[in-house]
Order: C-alpha cells, then sequence, then structure tokens
C-alpha cells in the first residue's frame, strides 16, 4: 500500500485558483501591451526614441562610472582590551522575558550583538534555543522601542519621573493605599529580593503574578493531591509512553526548550537502538505535538475531562485503587492506551495542558497509581516557571474597580491585549492614583499609564534566573543601553531609596546564593547548577476524585480553542519581522492568524477558506478568515493568540485577531477554550493568506520516507528499499542501484567533504533552525504581500506533508483524485529542505555566467557578484531551496520591516554579504562559519576537530534533528550517521544528484499502518 | 634676511661661550648623556614636565647629597619624613620614582649633563645641505603656453612677410595676380591630394583611441595609487622606516583577523606620551592626537572632550570580497610589504600599492606555494598530494582549491 502525500486542501480538491497558478509560470498579469506600443507593434522603433534611450544609456553609464565617495575609516579612541575588530566575542547571558527561558551565547561583534546561541553549560536548555529566543535579537533592534521615560504622555527625564513617583509612593504609602506590582511569573531570585525590598518600603505593597497563558490550575491540583505547591520537574526522557492531554510540550508549555530534547531522547533510533517511546496525543487542533505523536485522538474541549476520567478509571481496576466518577465515553483507544501505561508502569508520563483543576487532579492520580513520581516526574525539584495565578488577577482586577488600587505597577506583561476582558482592565488602570509600566514601548497597556519608565532589552540587563530549583543561570549585558532606558530592578530599587547600581545588588546578592565560586567565573559561564540529584521520592495522590465526575454540557455547538503558535507565541514579541514571517509549523501561513475549521465541518457549512466568520463567544466577539485544517476535531475550532496587537509597532499593528477576547474564565482559571461559539459567515469574502508552501510540489513521490518501529526492528532498511533502475548495455537489461548511473565526472574531494544528516523521527517541525539560519545569514524579511508572490527568501524552510491512505486496490491505478480523498485525520511528516549541495547539481550546469559552482570540499557555492539574474538555476533545482532578490530588500523603503534602517541594520552579521537586487540566493552551510573554523585550525596548526564548525540550523535544533559535519573525519558523527544507518537516504534519490545533506527514515511506533 | 642671520651668529657664540664655561664637566655631560637616556629619559625631560618634574635647575633647588640619595632610592626620603620629598612624592600623585643602582659618579655625570642641556639653546631647523638650489615648484606650462602664443603670433607674422615679399616681386616682374582661392577649397584639394595619408592617420587613431578607451574603461572602480588626504600627516615612512616599528605593533588586528585595523589613539600614545615633538610637522600633528583624545600633556590628564579621529580609508575592497588578513600573514606568511608595497621606504602619505582586484588575487593565487611543512592542518592533505607526485614547489594555492568563488564570495 502506498502512501500519499499532499502538500495543502488546495492541492487536494485541484480548486480551479489552484490548477490556474500551477499551471501558469506569472500568475500575475504581465503589461507587456503597456510597455510596446502600437508603434513597436508596426515594427517601427521610432528614431527619436532609440536616441533618447541612447543618451540615457551614456548618462547613466558615465554616472554610474563616477569616482566612489570618500569612505571613512574611525577606530576607537580607546580601544577595549577584549575588542578585535572583525572578531567575534561571545558573553554567556540569559534570556527570560517570563514566557520564554533559556541560558543563551550572546554573539557581539564590534560591541553589538548578531545572534543568540545556546549555553551548552546549561542541563535545561541544553544549547539549544527555540524560535522566539532565537529572533529576541532582533526586538533589541526594534524601532518602536521607546526613547526614554515618559511622564504623562510626555518624554521625560529620570530625575523628574523619579521625583514624580517617589512623591505619589510615599503619599499613597502613608495613608496607606494599597501598592500592587503585577508581572508575569519572575524566575529572577535578584529581582523577587527588589520586590521585596520596594515591599519593605512601602508595606502596602503585593506582588501578584500572572501568566497570559496560565498553569494556575495545575499548582492548585498538585496542592491538592500531594500537599506541595508548585510546578514539577518532567523528565519525559525516561518515559517508554507518553500521553499527552491538549498540551503542547515540545513548543509552548511550561519549558519547551528542555522537554523538546528530552522527547527526542526517546525518538532516537541511532546506534542500533531499536526502541523508542511511544507517543498519544488527545487533543482538538492540530498542535505540533500533536502531529508528532504516534497515535492522535482528536477530542472536543467538552470531552476532555471524561476522555481523562475514563483513562483514570480504566488504569485504577486494573491498580484496584478507587475510580474516580462517572465518565461518559468508552473509547477503544483508552482501554489499549491503560493497559499499556500499565505495562509500563514507572515508565509511564501523563501530562496535561488544560487549565483545569478537575483535569489535573485526575492526571495527578492517574501519574500516582503509574508510579511517575521519583520517575518521570521529579515533584522535589519544581520548576519555578509558569507560576502566576488567575486568582490574584482576578482578584486585583476586583479591587481595581472599586477603586482600591492606589497605585499599579506593572511589567513583562501586557493584561490590557492579553485579558479577555482588557477593557475592564483598562477603566481600572484610569481609576488608580498612580500607575507605572515598565514596558520597552508604549503598548496597549503602558499607553493607559501615567508613567512608562521604559526597561532594558534583556541583552542590555544584568540578570539572573533560577527557572528550576537550584539551576541558576546569569545574564550580563551585551551592548551599552541603545537608548535613555533604565532596567526595571534599578527603578525599583531607586524608588525604594536604594541607589546602589543593580550590578552591584545582584553580585551582593549572588554572595548568598554561590559562595563558592567567584563572580567573574559565574559569569562567565553564564549558569551554576548546585549539584541537586534527581530526586526518586514517591508521592501518592491523597485527593478525593470520586466527587469528580464528567459535568460537561455538549451542547452541539462549535467548540472554541486558543493556542500558541511557534512565532509569536503569547504575542509579546509581535513587532519582530523574524517570527511574524515565520511560517507556522502546521498551517504554513506567515503574517496572519485564522479560524482553522476541520474540513468535515467546511463541508457541512458551506465555507470556504478565506470566508470570513464572525465569532461569538460568552465572553466576546470577532471576525477572522476560515482556514480548512485537516487534523481539527470536527465540531471545534481553533484560533492562536499572539496577534491583532494594535500598539505594538508597525510590523504586528493589525496583522490578525486578537483571540484572547475569546476566552472564558471558569472558577477562577483562564481556560484556552470557550464552549459554545456562535459561527455566522459573513459576506463571501476571498481573503488571501501567506502560505509558504503551495508553492513547492513535491507530491505523489516518496519525500519523506516512513515505516513502522515493528518493520523497522525486522528489516533496518523498511521504508528506504534501494531505488534500482533498468540498465540496457547491449542487449542485457539490468536493474542497478541509481548511484551506479550517471554521466558525470566525480568531484575531486580536498581537505574536507562537508555534510548534514537530517533525522526526521526526531525533527518535531518547531521552525527554530529557520529564523536561526535568517539570523546568521542576514535573510531579509519581504512580507506578507511577498509571500504571497511566493518570493519568500528563507533559506531553509520546514515541508510538512499531510498522509492519506489510500488503496490502490480500491480504484483504479493511477487514479491521482482518488489518491488525493482526504483523510480528516492525516498524520503529519515534517522535512526540513535547505539546499542540499549535491555533488552532482543539476543548477550548476545551467547557469550561463558560472555564477554557482562546486567547491572541493563537496558545496555548492552560489557567488552573488557573479549572478546575472537569469533563474535558471532555480528552475533546474530539484528541491526548489534557491530563492531570488527581487528587490534590494535592504534599502527599499517598501520593506519597512528590519535592514532598511540603521537600528535594524545593527543585527546585520558583518561576515556574509547583504544581497542585492536580481541575484539567486541559497543555503551555503553557513560557509563563513566553515572558513572561519578552518582559518582558526591551521593558525593553530591542527586539524578540524569534529564538532568545532557547525551550522547555525544545527546549532540551534533543540531535538539535535540536524547532524553537521566532515565525511573525511572516518569518526565523525556524520559518518556514523551516513554509511551504517540503514535509514539513511537522499531525497528525490531517483534523480541521482548525489546530495551532500541525507535523511534518515521516520519511523512511527505504531502496530499497524491503519491504526489510529 | 638679515634678523635670522645675526640670531644664527648671536647663538652661536652664546654657545661657544656657554661650553668654554663648562668645558670642565662636558667630558662628564657626554657619559651622562648616555646614561640620561637609557635611565631617565622615559620620565623626565630638562624643560618640561613629562611623568615625573622638569629636571632644569635641579642642581640649584637641590644639594648634591640630596640628589645622590633620591636618585637611588627616592622611596627611602619619603619615608624618612623629608619634607621637600613627601611634597615632591605627593605633588605627582604618589607615583614612586624607580630605584638606580647607579654609582655616585654616573649620577654626578648626568646632573652634569642635565645642566649642560639647561643652557643650550633649542636647535636651529635643519639647513639645505649645501650646493642644494632651490627647487622652483612653479608649473611649467604657463610659460609653454606662452611660448606657443609667441611663436603662433611670429609665424602669422612671418608668413604675411611672405606674401607680401611675392606680391613685390610678381608686381616688380609683372606677373598678374592670382585669381584668390578661399582657404575651404584650398584645404579640400589638399585633402584629395593626401587621401592615403589621411586613411593612415585615422586609423591610427581609431587604433589608439580604442586603447586607451579600453584601458580607462577597465581602470573604473579600480583605486590604484589612490593616496587620499588623511587628518592626520602621518607618515609610514617614518615610523615604519626609520623608527624601525614593525607594522604589527599598530595593524595589530592583522595577526588575529580579518581586519588589520587602523590603531586607536591609545596606540599612538604608548609613543606619543613622551614623544611630544617632531622636527618640522610633528608637533603641530602629535597634537592633534592629543586634541582627539582631550589629554593635555603637561598635566598628562584626559579630559571628557573626546572625538575620534576620521582617517581616510584607502584600501576599499567590495562588500561581496572577503578576504582575512590572518590567513594572508599568519598561515600563507605573506609579508606586509608584498600587498602594500615598501611602505617604510617610500610613503610619506598612505597609498593603495596593488589594484586588488579579483584578477590580481588570483594571479597570486596561483604562483604562491602553500607553506604545508610544519603546519598540522595541513599533514594529511600534504601525504595525499605527494603521494600524487606533485612537489612543494607546485602546491600552490590554487591546487588546494584556492580559487574556488567561496573562498572568497560569501
Amino acid at each position: 500500500m502506498e502512501k500519499k502525500y499532499w502538500k495543502g486542501v488546495d492541492e487536494l480538491h485541484n480548486d480551479a485558483e489552484f490548477v490556474r497558478l500551477k499551471n501558469n509560470e506569472f500568475f500575475e498579469h504581465i503589461p507587456i501591451e503597456d510597455v510596446i506600443s502600437k508603434k513597436t507593434e508596426e515594427g517601427l522603433t521610432p528614431r527619436r526614441d532609440f536616441l533618447k534611450f541612447l543618451g540615457f544609456s551614456v548618462a547613466a553609464a558615465s554616472l554610474a562610472a563616477c569616482e566612489t565617495p570618500v569612505r571613512k575609516t574611525i577606530p576607537y579612541l580607546i580601544r577595549p582590551e577584549q575588542i578585535t575588530p572583525g572578531i567575534a566575542n561571545y558573553y554567556a547571558s540569559t534570556y527570560a522575558d517570563g514566557y520564554d527561558y533559556a541560558s543563551i551565547v550572546v554573539k557581539t561583534r564590534e560591541g553589538r550583538p548578531i545572534k543568540i546561541e545556546g549555553n551548552t553549560l546549561s542541563t535545561i536548555s541544553k544549547g539549544k534555543v527555540n524560535a522566539r529566543v532565537q529572533a529576541s535579537v532582533l526586538s533589541l533592534y526594534d524601532n518602536a522601542r521607546l526613547r526614554g521615560p515618559v511622564m504623562n504622555n510626555n518624554m521625560a527625564d529620570w530625575t523628574a519621573v523619579d521625583k514624580a513617583i517617589t512623591d505619589k509612593l510615599s503619599t499613597i504609602a502613608a495613608a496607606g493605599g494599597k501598592i500592587r506590582i503585577l508581572s508575569s511569573t519572575v524566575i529572577s531570585p535578584t529581582t523577587l529580593k527588589v520586590i521585596s525590598d520596594f515591599t519593605a518600603k512601602y508595606p502596602t505593597t503585593k506582588h501578584i503574578q500572572h501568566d497570559s497563558v496560565s498553569c494556575a490550575a495545575m499548582i492548585q491540583a498538585n496542592k491538592d493531591s500531594f500537599g506541595v505547591e508548585g510546578i514539577p520537574s518532567y523528565r519525559f526522557n525516561k518515559a517508554n509512553v507518553i500521553v499527552g492531554f491538549d498540551c503542547d510540550f515540545l513548543l509552548n508549555w511550561i519549558s519547551p526548550i528542555e522537554c523538546a530534547a528530552q522527547y527526542a531522547e526517546t525518538r532516537k533510533l541511532n546506534n542500533g537502538r531499536k526502541e523508542m517511546s511511544r507517543h498519544y496525543q488527545f487533543e482538538s487542533a492540530l498542535s505540533v505535538t500533536g502531529s508528532n505523536a504516534d497515535i492522535r485522538t482528536g477530542i472536543k474541549p467538552s470531552q476532555q475531562l471524561s476522555y481523562i476520567i475514563a483513562l483514570h478509571n480504566a488504569i485504577a481496576s486494573k491498580a484496584g485503587m478507587k475510580s474516580a466518577g462517572s465518565a461518559s465515553v468508552s473509547a477503544p483507544v483508552i482501554e489499549k492506551l491503560a493497559a499499556e501505561l500499565w505495562a509500563n508502569r514507572g515508565k509511564a508520563l501523563v501530562v496535561c495542558g488544560i487549565n483545569s483543576l478537575p483535569a489535573q487532579k485526575i492526571v495527578n492520580g492517574i501519574n500516582s497509581m503509574l508510579d511517575s513520581y521519583g520517575n518521570t516526574i521529579d515533584l522535589d525539584n519544581l520548576c519555578n516557571l509558569r507560576k502566576g495565578s488567575d486568582a490574584d488577577l482576578v482578584a486585583l482586577t476586583d479591587e481595581m474597580q472599586i477603586n482600591e488600587v492606589a497605585a499599579l505597577l506593572i511589567f513583562n506583561c501586557n493584561p490590557v491585549y492579553s485579558l479577555p476582558h482588557g477593557e475592564i482592565f483598562a477603566k481600572g488602570i484610569k481609576k488608580t492614583e498612580l500607575s507605572v509600566s515598565f514596558a520597552d514601548r508604549a503598548d496597549e497597556t503602558a499607553s493607559l499609564c501615567g508613567f512608562i519608565c521604559p526597561d532594558h532589552h534583556p541583552l542590555e540587563s544584568w540578570s539572573d534566573a533560577e527557572p528550576k530549583k537550584g539551576f541558576y543561570s546569569l545574564g550580563q549585558p551585551t551592548i551599552a543601553p541603545l537608548f535613555n532606558t533604565r532596567q526595571m530592578q534599578e527603578s525599583l530599587l531607586s524608588w525604594a531609596g536604594n541607589k546602589t547600581p543593580f550590578h552591584d545588588y545582584m553580585e551582593a546578592n549572588w554572595k548568598n546564593i554561590s559562595s563558592d565560586v567567584s563572580w567573574g567565573k559565574l559569569l562567565q559561564d553564564g549558569v551554576y547548577e548546585k549539584p541537586i540529584s534527581e530526586s526518586s521520592q514517591k508521592h501518592t495522590s491523597s485527593a478525593d476524585l470520586s466527587l469528580i465526575s464528567d459535568d460537561s454540557k455538549n451542547s452541539g455547538s462549535f467548540e472554541l480553542v486558543v493556542y500558541e503558535k511557534a512565532g509569536l507565541g503569547n504575542g509579546m514579541q509581535a513587532n519582530n519581522p523574524w517570527l511574524q514571517e515565520l511560517p507556522d509549523p502546521i498551517s504554513k501561513i506567515t503574517w496572519d492568524n485564522y479560524l482553522a475549521v476541520s474540513p468535515r465541518d467546511a463541508r457541512e457549512k458551506g465555507w470556504k477558506q478565506g470566508n470570513i466568520v464572525n465569532l461569538k463567544t460568552p465572553s466576546g466577539s470577532l471576525k477572522a478568515p476560515v482556514l480548512i485544517q485537516p487534523g481539527q476535531t470536527p465540531g471545534t475550532v481553533s484560533i492562536a493568540l499572539g496577534y491583532g496587537r494594535t500598539a505594538a509597532g508597525k510590523t504586528a499593528d493589525y496583522i490578525g485577531v486578537n483571540a484572547n477576547v475569546l476566552v472564558g474564565l471558569f472558577n477562577n482559571s483562564m481556560r484556552a477554550y470557550s464552549s459554545p461559539v456562535e459561527i455566522t459567515k459573513t459576506i463571501d469574502e476571498d481573503y488571501q493568506f501567506a502560505a509558504t508552501q503551495s508553492h513547492h510540489t513535491m507530491m505523489g513521490r516518496a519525500i519523506v520516507k516512513e515505516t513502522t518501529l515493528k518493520k523497522y526492528i525486522k528489516e533496518p532498511n523498511s521504508g528506504n528499499e534501494p531505488e534500482l533502475i533498468e540498465v540496457k548495455v547491449g542487449k542485457n537489461i539490468s536493474k542497478q542501484p541509481v548511484e551506479k548511473v550517471t554521466l558525470w565526472d566525480e568531484h575531486e574531494i580536498g581537505n574536507h567533504h562537508w555534510g548534514m544528516s537530517i533525522d526526521l523521527n526526531s525533527c518535531i517541525g518547531c521552525g527554530a533552525c529557520v529564523v536561526a539560519c535568517t539570523a546568521e545569514n542576514n535573510v531579509p524579511v519581504v512580507g506578507k504581500d511577498e509571500v504571497m508572490r511566493s518570493r519568500e527568501m528563507h533559506w531553509m524552510r520546514i515541508d510538512r506533508y499531510y498522509t492519506s491512505d489510500f488503496d490502490p486496490k480500491e480504484g483504479e491505478a493511477g487514479d491521482i483524485k482518488k489518491m488525493e480523498d482526504p483523510s480528516d485525520m492525516p498524520k503529519v511528516v515534517f522535512q526540513p529542505v535547505m539546499c542540499q549541495h549535491c555533488n552532482h547539481a543539476p543548477c550548476e550546469t545551467v547557469c550561463p555566467v558560472i555564477a554557482t559552482s562546486h567547491s572541493s570540499e563537496g558545496l555548492n557555492q552560489m557567488v552573488y557578484n557573479r549572478c546575472v539574474g537569469t533563474r535558471y538555476c532555480a528552475n533546474n533545482c530539484p528541491y526548489k531551496v534557491r530563492r531570488f532578490n527581487w528587490f534590494r530588500y535592504s534599502d527599499n523603503p517598501k520593506f519597512d520591516f528590519n535592514i532598511n534602517n540603521d537600528l535594524g541594520k545593527m543585527v546585520l552579521n558583518p561576515d556574509v554579504v547583504v544581497r542585492s537586487r536580481g541575484v539567486m540566493e541559497k543555503c551555503t552551510m553557513c560557509v563563513q562559519r566553515l572558513q572561519e573554523g578552518k582559518l582558526n585550525a591551521k593558525k593553530a596548526g591542527r586539524t578540524v576537530k569534529e564538532g568545532e564548525v557547525n551550522t547555525a540550523c544545527a546549532q540551534t535544533c533543540p531535538t539535535n534533528a540536524i547532524t553537521f559535519g566532515d565525511y573525511n573525519l572516518s569518526e565523525s558523527a556524520l559518518n556514523k550517521m551516513w554509511k551504517p544507518e540503514e535509514r539513511s537516504y537522499h531525497l528525490l534519490g531517483e534523480l541521482n544528484v548525489q546530495p551532500n545533506v541525507f535523511y534518515q527514515t521516520k519511523v512511527r511506533n505504531i502496530e499497524e499502518e491503519k491504526e489510529a | 634676511m638679515d634678523y635670522p642671520k645675526t640670531k644664527r651668529y648671536f647663538s652661536f657664540l652664546l654657545t661657544v661661550f656657554f661650553l668654554s664655561l663648562f668645558s670642565i664637566s662636558s667630558a662628564n655631560a657626554q657619559d651622562g648623556e648616555a646614561l640620561f637616556n637609557a635611565n631617565c629619559k622615559s620620565c623626565h625631560a630638562v624643560k618640561e614636565k613629562v611623568i615625573g618634574p622638569a629636571l632644569m635647575g635641579i642642581s640649584k633647588r637641590r644639594n648634591e647629597e640630596w640628589l645622590l640619595k633620591w636618585i637611588k632610592n627616592s622611596q627611602a626620603v619619603v619615608k624618612s619624613g623629608d619634607e621637600y620629598a613627601v611634597k615632591l612624592f605627593n605633588e605627582y600623585n604618589k607615583v614612586a620614582m624607580t630605584s638606580f643602582n647607579l654609582k655616585d659618579a654616573e649620577i654626578k655625570s648626568i646632573l652634569a649633563y642635565v645642566k649642560a642641556e639647561e643652557v643650550k639653546i633649542p636647535a636651529t631647523p635643519p639647513q639645505p645641505p649645501p650646493g642644494s638650489a632651490p627647487v622652483d615648484q612653479k608649473p611649467i606650462w604657463p610659460w609653454l603656453l606662452a611660448a606657443a602664443v609667441v611663436l603662433y603670433l611670429l609665424s602669422g607674422v612671418l608668413r604675411r612677410v611672405q606674401e607680401t615679399l611675392a606680391k613685390a616681386v610678381r608686381h616688380k616682374e609683372g606677373i598678374p595676380e592670382p585669381t584668390p582661392v578661399s582657404n575651404k577649397k584650398r584645404n579640400r584639394e589638399w585633402i584629395r591630394q593626401n587621401k592615403k595619408l589621411i586613411a593612415i592617420i585615422l586609423i591610427f587613431l581609431t587604433i589608439v583611441g580604442s586603447v586607451k578607451g579600453w584601458y580607462s574603461l577597465m581602470a573604473i572602480g579600480i583605486s590604484q595609487g589612490y593616496t587620499p588626504d588623511q587628518p592626520i600627516a602621518y607618515s609610514h615612512k617614518l615610523h615604519a622606516g626609520e623608527m624601525q616599528i614593525s607594522c604589527i605593533y599598530c595593524h595589530s588586528g592583522a595577526e588575529r583577523g580579518k581586519v588589520a585595523g587602523v590603531p586607536s589613539a591609545n596606540v599612538c600614545m604608548n609613543c606619543h606620551k613622551y614623544v611630544r615633538k617632531g622636527p618640522e610637522t610633528g608637533t603641530a600633528e602629535i597634537a592633534k592626537i592629543y586634541k582627539a583624545l582631550d589629554y593635555d600633556p603637561d598635566k598628562g590628564t584626559y579630559g571628557p572632550n573626546q572625538k575620534p579621529i576620521q582617517w581616510v580609508r584607502v584600501h576599499n575592497l567590495p562588500d561581496f570580497a572577503y578576504f582575512n588578513h590572518s590567513q594572508h600573514f599568519v598561515v600563507g606568511k605573506i609579508a606586509c610589504q608584498t600587498c602594500h608595497g615598501q611602505v617604510q621606504d617610500s610613503m610619506t602619505v598612505a597609498m593603495q600599492y596593488s589594484p586588488l582586484t579579483m584578477r590580481w588575487c588570483i594571479d597570486c593565487h596561483r604562483v604562491t606555494n602553500v607553506k604545508m611543512a610544519g603546519n598540522g592542518y595541513y599533514d594529511d592533505l600534504h601525504k595525499k598530494l605527494l603521494n600524487k607526485g606533485l612537489s612543494d614547489s607546485l602546491i600552490t594555492v590554487e591546487t588546494i582549491g584556492g580559487l574556488e568563488c567561496a573562498r572568497c564570495h560569501y
């Protein structure tokens, strides 16, 4: 049985529009007639026109030949000792914005940060970062940032602001008025100390932590079940069976970088490993985590609790424990899962991302019965992330409404935007005597505050973090503050009467945290981890679950789920063009959010892609375009948070809609779903999405090879059988492997032979590599309009294919339409594709000016200054990885994103040229890094060591799915991946272009193809 | 011209007078000069304050016994509570003077030298060597132009004279006047008679024009010989040539990375904190460094109004070409002069010596041998190439891929 991939609903349905686009190279009307006048049509070129053109060309040529302008070179007056122009400096630091956390290493050139890399010393983020942390370096150079403090909507200076605020605070404190500090979760021990110092000075202060995506119910549940108020540490790497209930732990849940790395450990099949974890996912919208699951079950939000109860009761009956209340579902998958979990006691893990107390309590019960505590869950080393309390926030909002809050200080959160009832909070701000925001821009909340005291960007600040008990990370500034901003902690300290600079304050505080390591060493390492052993302490749930039963009322109407995207997350960095242009891992849509509906519902309701619908929930309403999303559970719709900003900056404002207004509040828990939701189609409008994938047709071929674990164990090359080709020599006809049949001469290989391996079994499709590549290689942002014209510039993309089972016996062979029959719940595969650096590259042979050629190190080289822009190479590339510069993005006011202004240009990597208009570009395998690594080795008189050079994508990949290396080193990780691994294959191997990049078969841990 | 001459005579007489006065100590003073230069000069000058005080009149300020003690161990004198010593120590920011293990006689000769220097009149500016005629810098072309005009006028006059004479002869011999021929007609006639010559001239001009044109078009964007005016008249010839300062001392980046770098002003100050004057324009030029750093040479302090020096960039590679100095200087062991010319011998103003074209790069890569021996990076490759029958003299940068595009273009 052959599996068919189709690359989008458009292709599946063969929409008239899609067919038209597919068949037309130039799908836009090209106004040739306007250019060619009547006279030229008659074959006459008027002499005067000819002379005019001639005169113009001569003038243009002589202008262009003018003397180049005098260029200045301005050295330092007193050069800082550690800076050598042209050589990068690396500083260990920390990125923690209340939503994402990572220990990072910041690459700076001549004093400006240009790239973020992971700190390999951290055992939490393990040298990896995700797309948002990777992109945060661009947020540093955001033109929307405030240039200095603002008092009553006017720019002010710090002395005046300090005096006004201190005066007000003193009066308020003297009168006993309530002072409230509202923030997202603070994981910095020193910041917490600053807040407590501030509280000591102004005793009526209370610190309230709230996360826009909340885990409050989980904390409460742990308190009820185990008496431990907090979020445990998870050990996905120790689990054989992983179950997720509406929990996107690979992308957005509590500590996604850590979880993704642990998860990937259980999915690796290299070095002869023959076992992998099995992952079950129950969810409504198709998440990145769900698309990686072996067995995915679509459930409605109203069914969540009953599925969890059913699973609990099934396990309880095996364990001989008391069952919880009654469940209204009985699905075969639950019985099977319960048996599997029970068989894997101590090696099982059930996680639940639903912010609902009963659901979390029952999941605790399940994990307790499965001996997860002490094995796959560590409840003794608590995680400090996402500790916000919804109840506190609700209480604060109520207090504000009755004029009880006199002073409100807000940092790292934007409640007017992110709360369901933001407008109520906005009214509350107006009722306070003193409102201060520490936001870096006049965002939705800050613009309503009396004072904005802009905080430094994390890359300009001193900071520390304790993401997990005993695991510390330190942050140091990597650039002098760009603007007249001041660190939030320093502001609080100075208002509390402490004039110590925050650096000194932090250093003093660190004497209490680590007395054994010197301050210099702490800053150099960037991490400090106390020798804490993983706890194997068992915990047994003591909560009475018998009273919890499925109380959901299925109204029969649609149910709404909100989720966060890989790029924008909760929308804090919405004004970051890199993140806006990062395609959604599933829908591949950029620059938008939308209402995802299931194909079945779309058929039934007559919705078409791009229709605008009205959404109404008990909390609020909005208009959004419809996207038909396979994998969406029928009866549910979903929409992403983070969009629809109105005061974030010109990149983000009015892009998409703000879905926060739809979120409901149930029993003081901010819940990521709403039921019921009314959806009414408005006009039959045709909204255009900017998707990156409809352009790369690879359908109908075995592009992503896959197999099942069972087959793999039996036959390691299953799914990857060698390609044979019929060869006729004389009268002998034989079948030969494709590699044997070639017209080409072999290339001579020099000192290195670079290559890359991509393990499709561990790629989760998160997109961190895409942003890393953008940052490293000065890839321009082109904007929605250009993406719609398929002119995105990303050097690497992650292709996503949906599967559809089709039995050729049932239909006629070759009946492509039947093969395209959609399954509403497809399986998903991800495949990162960049230039494959073919040894027999089709692009090289067609270039008329030899602007692309092969190197003796296995690289396909692209020379921008030689390229004349015929685009033959792109047309001849079977992988469609070449990108054409339709414009000079770096200095064109139409592309007002980052590289056309002086501030945004500061992020450019000076070792990579900014490409001009009219030239082709593509992945270079980070040749600037290879050259640097080689030079360092030459200078030291040694060979390039394994792991010494790495590409940006491989370096950042949280799951280590990409391995870069040198084929010439016999012991390199790359060589271990290539030859002995029977899963390795070349993409489109039948073409025999002999790429230096290879892939490894995806293996699903399922019993049969038809399962799930 | 009279006044300076008298002044010079006067100064000469004065010198002779004083020298005769100190003729006894002058033998001493010669040793003293060598000792002074070796030991004292980095912190002291006779007439100016450097790091320590000016030494003029020191023998009058303190007695010899005190000076001997002080020079041998100044800190001991300070600790003994000597009032003058403590005051001096405090005045100079408590920077202790180095102790010198010198003999009494040696110190005395230094003091003698200081005394002799006190009365010396500053050296007169160097005279042009005898016999060299003053060079007339005035351009010659106005004279040539005037000569051309005169010659043209003269030829006109002569022609008229000739015509008049011919007319007179005709008149005398009764030959009738020829019908006047217009200039145009005459020229046409001439052209008709000299077709071959004109064709040859035209062909010649076309060939010369195309060759010249081709080369001038090819030279667009090439700035070989570019010698822009710089904000400070810094001379490589003086520093690298006469003073023998290594290139790497200032352009330290060449050893470490991509950019050789224009030195920051603090590198200049390593020497120019002490060297404050030059014989000709030096004093004014050095003052520009001080101005940039807002440095007060008398007090030795830096002020807040610092302003970077804006040099004019001489070597401008296009953005799409990546060039790394350390690759060539450290790994390739290429001398700076190979690309930058004999900077130390000829360049009073920095000049672009090489064309910096791609052809120039490639030509060098084709013929330059790779220094493989002794570099562990090349060991395997070296063996492989030798096994292929290549000898060291045949292994050029080109052999190991040095002409590949992505070595320089990315």
